[in-house]
């Protein structure tokens, strides 16, 4: 057992004192290690409060650079980043929250051909992008993989999440398959409120950390949808499918899908 | 044999336990902090220059025979800077000792039944009396013989040894006070009542940069009840003293915290238990005011000019007809050891109780036959280091050794007081018209140097013109001494810079000669009436201080040939000092702050920043027993006790490694943050007494015995860090397992078990120490 460092323990404190949590909790915390698929409006405030947490390894990954029509809502990146990559600029404030955390940068898509290896290093998975093809890719792959994830999917004033751990409802049990291309606007194209990036963020990063330290019930077997506008929050049951093209246990996909990416700008897209 | 008080063969056998200690010490097998505690209740303070010791040795009623004079004076030789040092409070010290000679020191001491303990420490310290008691013809009655015993009586009763704060006793032979009986702890004036003698009794007072004037504790007691009295108020203070808190630990805060009532109502439960039973009356020694009978002394008959004055300014007549008493002024309240010796070697034929130490650092020598009085002039004459070819009032200046040895020191009094003495024998300014004038001064406010009570009084301080620093003095005028009962602090009227105040005084002086027949000799009246408005006047005159270029000057200090630096300021050697050194560091704090808000620029920002992360770093390491040897080790402290433990923000451990690498430009980007760890600090400071420590406890803090449960020390964290570190201590333990956790009265007593229990353990035992912290018992559940 590591034992904290004594500006850990003050840093930590807060989280120490939790009964749940405590110092042994905290070291579960500074040992695990986390993936963020996409570092815009969703990895943003994950990333933030995960580094503030202390998780010892933050892997990022994402092809794209900062772009003015990001900052209205993806809180990591400032506007002197324009034109930096995401993972490098969202790296370099990670390190100024908490130099216990090590990052590391994925300057790429999450693919087929790059996702199984990538996720190999990960306790926890989390879905931060806002494009169905990959978020089915995310959840093909953790489930193949055994890694529990987090989904989320905002769009305009609403928000929706759910937790796939191993044995519960994956994203497929809930939505078979994606939606045919160009059939539903991706977020960049049908706007979003800044804020609901940060309320949907905060809620995964909160999903994750207590997957880490067995704390609580997560959202396991359940949705959760809010609708901002009415400030209105639920969660709704959802089943483990037997007949889940991916988790059952006579899966139809073996393998890993691309699907065809939404139409829109790829420079542009979250 | 004369002896001024006895040793008793505990004090002996204690001093076996701090020979080991010593030992332990410097091999380096004790922390310097408990060392330091051990050796100040020995009298043994560490000098400015590290590793350097001075050793105080109590002169009970400022008494001293010639042969233990002598003794001293050899042993200063030997194992120190080869003078004997006088202090203002009656006693005498051999400075510049090594460790690992202050056991022979104690040793030769113990020879002649002298002792070093209690000259530091929480005990009962030096007991004054009037230097003239006994012998001046207006004695009330004779105090020695009081102090004398009550000395032995206290210091051989155990309980003296681990009081609250230190207890200073002082007794005057008439109402004239010439001890300050309101200025100390306890005070006792004779005064006849019907035949009978007996004392007022003054209670609570004490000098210091919080000041207080005692307050009438008993309008009267017989004689018999001088040892009832004390002990009752030793009782007390024993039990309601405040331990937790030494910023307000002497008796006069006990005072002010219970107001007049409660004090007396709580001093006479104690009182009254013990004031009607005679077998605690003091049993007095007879100090007899004589000369030996047969004297072999050729006599030596002196003439001349030089040597009547010297008769008019220092011989006085005795209550003893045919007896006199003899002034004699040492330079600087030194004495060195071949004076020493042809003193003491005169004195061998006169008699035992020839010697007081009086508190303006001079000898009064009593006892002489008339006869003898060439014999004295001649032996006078040879000695090489007096002021005895001087006025009185040159010797009769107080200071205290300030910024030379002493680590809170701002100024260098010392080296005033030789301008002063200087530049006034430049002049015809008639001084033995003014014998009994008193120009004290301290090197900080703090008052060694007795400003409190001083006609014309000095405490240095930091002056400052265009972001450079050069050593000033307040100045403070007007005490009024002389008659018990009715004391009356100097107050401060202006401030003027170091290099001028030879000058000032001189002018003042001069002004002061002239009217003084007007004004009957009431320098009160004349303070009053112009005196105040002259210092004022004159201090305006000096007011504008040159640069540095066009007079690097002003910026030295009298007796140091270098720019006046705050750097070599360390922590206090005395315990005493903490908090002024404290309040020292808060104010430089405050000013420098004001300083680089209202625009400092360049070399005076950077420094003045420094200067910020520096105090702001000190100013609280006392309070933990941290004792920093260098400035790095302040700021390495301060990072280690003060911010990793959650006291102080970690925002500030940036600034405080950047000052700690001496990168004082690199300060400037961070002025807002530097501000702001001052202000933290303050804040802190302010919080402070419930929640911080003031001891360290190391055996406490670091004794994990094998047996009985795991102990931990969060005295000193606030909440909820100290319960933080509970529950991880929790963790590392197995079900079962017991958990001693020390925790702070307030608050952290009030939170963590509570907050253990709703975890689940079980709290098996609270329990509250003689200082106020609490030590918690939890069982792992
Ligand atoms: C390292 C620093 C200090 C040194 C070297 C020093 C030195 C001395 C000395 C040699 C004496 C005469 C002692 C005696 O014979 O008992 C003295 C008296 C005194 N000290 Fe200090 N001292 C220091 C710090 C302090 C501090 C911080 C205070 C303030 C609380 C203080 C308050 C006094 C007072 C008030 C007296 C004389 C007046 C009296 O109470 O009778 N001293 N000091
Ligand atoms: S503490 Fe201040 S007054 Fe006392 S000796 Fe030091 S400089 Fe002088
Ligand atoms: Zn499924």
């Amino acid at each position: 057992m590591m034992s904290l460092r004594e500006d850990q323990i003050e840093r930590y404190s807060r989280h120490i004192i939790l009964q749940d949590i405590g110092g042994k909790g905290q070291e579960k915390i500074l040992n695990s290690k986390v993936l963020i698929i996409g570092a815009g409006g969703l990895g943003a405030p994950v990333a933030l409060y995960l580094a503030a947490a202390g998780v010892g390894t933050l892997g990022i990954i994402d092809g794209d650079v900062v772009d003015a029509s990001n900052l209205q809502r993806q809180v990591i990146h400032f506007t002197a980043d324009i034109g930096k990559p995401k993972v490098q600029s969202a790296k370099e404030k990670i390190e100024q929250i908490n130099p216990d955390v090590k990052v590391i940068t994925y300057y790429e898509l999450f693919t087929s051909e790059n996702a199984m290896r990538i996720l190999a290093d990960y306790d926890f998975v989390i879905d931060g992008t806002d494009n169905f093809p990959v978020k089915f890719l995310i959840n093909d792959a953790c489930v193949m993989a055994k890694k529990p994830f987090s989904h989320g999917g905002i769009l305009r004033f609403d928000g929706q999440t759910l937790t796939h751990t191993p044995g519960h409802a994956c994203y497929r049990c809930v939505f078979h398959s994606p939606p045919p291309a160009n059939a539903v606007p991706t977020c960049s194209q049908a706007g979003v409120l800044g804020a609901i990036a940060g309320m949907l963020g905060t809620i995964q990063a909160a999903e994750a950390l207590k997957f880490i330290t067995g704390v609580g019930d997560l959202l396991t077997n359940r949705m959760m949808i809010f609708d901002a506008k009415k400030m209105n929050f639920r969660t709704v049951k959802v089943k483990k499918n037997p007949k889940c093209p991916v988790c059952s246990e006579t899966p139809e996909i073996t393998s890993l899908i691309d699907y065809e990416q939404a139409v829109c700008d790829l420079k542009d897209r979250h | 044999m004369l002896k001024f008080y006895e040793n008793s063969s505990v004090l002996v056998s204690e001093q076996e336990q701090f020979e080991r200690d010593i030992q332990i010490f410097i091999n380096g097998e004790m922390n310097p902090i408990q060392f330091k505690a051990i050796r100040v209740a020995h009298g043994v303070y560490e000098q400015r220059e590290r590793e350097t010791y001075m050793i105080r040795i109590r002169c009970a009623a400022g008494g001293i025979t010639p042969m233990q004079l002598r003794k001293v004076a050899l042993l200063a030789e030997k194992y120190g800077a080869g003078e004997v040092h006088f202090t203002t409070r009656q006693e005498v010290q051999i400075h510049d000792a090594k460790i690992d000679q202050v056991m022979d020191i104690i040793r030769g001491l113990n020879e002649v039944e002298l002792s070093s303990r209690g000259g530091g420490g929480n005990t009962i310290r030096n007991i004054l009396t009037s230097p003239d008691s006994g012998v001046d013809p207006e004695t009330t009655f004779d105090v020695d013989p009081y102090a004398i015993e009550l000395t032995t009586r206290l210091i051989n009763e155990p309980d003296s040894w681990n009081l609250p704060r230190k207890f200073k006793i002082a007794m005057s032979h008439n109402s004239k006070d010439s001890t300050y009986s309101q200025a100390t702890c306890l005070g006792y004036v004779a005064e006849i009542r019907n035949g009978q003698k007996g004392f007022k009794v003054f209670c609570s007072g004490g000098m210091g940069a919080r000041p207080m004037v005692g307050n009438e504790l008993l309008e009267w007691i017989p004689d018999t009840q001088v040892y009832h009295v004390a002990r009752a108020l030793k009782s007390m203070f024993d039990v309601h003293g405040n331990r937790r808190s030494k910023f307000s630990s002497r008796i006069k805060f006990l005072w002010k915290k219970l107001g007049d009532d409660d004090f007396k109502r709580n001093f006479h439960e104690y009182y009254d238990q013990i004031k009607d039973d005679a077998s605690l009356n003091l049993v007095l020694p007879v100090v007899e005011n004589k000369a030996n009978d047969t004297i072999t002394l050729p006599v030596i008959n002196e003439s001349g000019d030089a040597f009547d004055t010297w008769k008019s300014r220092y011989v006085f007549d005795q209550l003893q007809p045919g007896l006199k008493s003899v002034k004699l002024p040492l330079k600087l309240g030194d004495l060195l050891k071949e004076d020493a010796d042809l003193l003491c070697d005169f004195l061998d034929h006169i008699g035992e109780n020839t010697i007081r130490c009086d508190r303006a650092q001079n000898i009064r020598l009593r006892n002489i036959p008339e006869k003898y009085i060439g014999n004295l002039y001649n032996v006078i004459t040879k000695m090489k280091m007096t002021l005895a070819a001087l006025p009185p009032f040159i010797g009769n200046m107080i200071n205290c050794t300030g910024a030379q040895t002493c680590k809170l020191g701002i100024c260098l009094p010392r080296g005033l007081s030789d301008a002063i003495c200087d530049r006034l024998i430049r002049t015809d300014l008639k001084l033995d018209e003014i014998t009994d004038f008193k120009v004290n001064m301290s090197g900080c406010p703090n008052t060694c140097g007795m400003h409190h009570v001083a006609d014309l009084g000095f405490f240095g301080k930091i002056g400052r013109k265009d972001g450079e620093i050069f050593p000033m003095y307040n100045v403070m005028a007007g005490a009024r001494t002389g008659h018990a009962g009715e004391l009356q602090y100097a107050e401060r009227v202006d401030e003027v810079a170091s290099k001028y105040v030879p000058d000032f005084v001189h002018d003042f002086l001069a002004v002061w000669i002239d009217k003084k027949d007007a004004y009957k000799n009431n320098y009160i009246e004349f303070l009053e009436k112009e005196g105040k408005a002259l210092i004022k006047s004159l201090c305006e005159h000096y007011r504008d201080v040159p640069t540095y270029e066009q007079n690097p000057e002003v910026y030295h200090d009298w007796g140091r040939n270098r720019k006046m630096t705050l750097d070599d300021m360390g922590a206090a050697e005395c315990s005493a000092g903490m908090f002024d050194m404290i309040d020292v560091d808060k104010k430089e704090i405050e000013a420098q702050s004001e300083a680089v808000k209202v625009g400092l620029t360049g070399n005076a920002l950077e420094e003045s920043l420094y200067n910020i992360a520096f105090r702001a770093s000190r100013m609280l390491l006392v309070t933990r027993g941290l004792d920093a040897k260098t400035d790095a080790q302040i700021f390495e402290y301060f990072q280690k006790h003060f911010i990793t433990t959650g006291l102080i923000e970690t925002q500030f451990t940036d600034v405080t490694s950047l000052a700690k690498l001496g990168l004082k430009a690199e300060l400037v980007k961070h002025q807002e943050t530097v501000l702001a760890l001052g202000q933290a600090v303050i804040n802190l400071y302010k919080n402070m007494d419930d929640s911080l420590r003031f001891k360290t406890d190391v055996k406490a803090a670091e004794a994990t015995p094998s047996t009985g449960p795991t102990q931990k020390d969060y005295r000193g964290i606030a909440c909820p860090m100290n319960f933080v570190k509970t529950k991880l201590a929790l963790e590392t333990l197995t079900k079962g397992d017991q958990l001693e956790v020390l925790l702070d009265n307030g608050e952290p007593i009030e939170n963590v078990p509570n907050s253990v229990a709703q975890e689940g353990h079980k709290v098996l035992k609270k329990e509250q120490a003689a200082d106020g912290h609490w030590s918690v018992l939890i069982e792992k559940c």
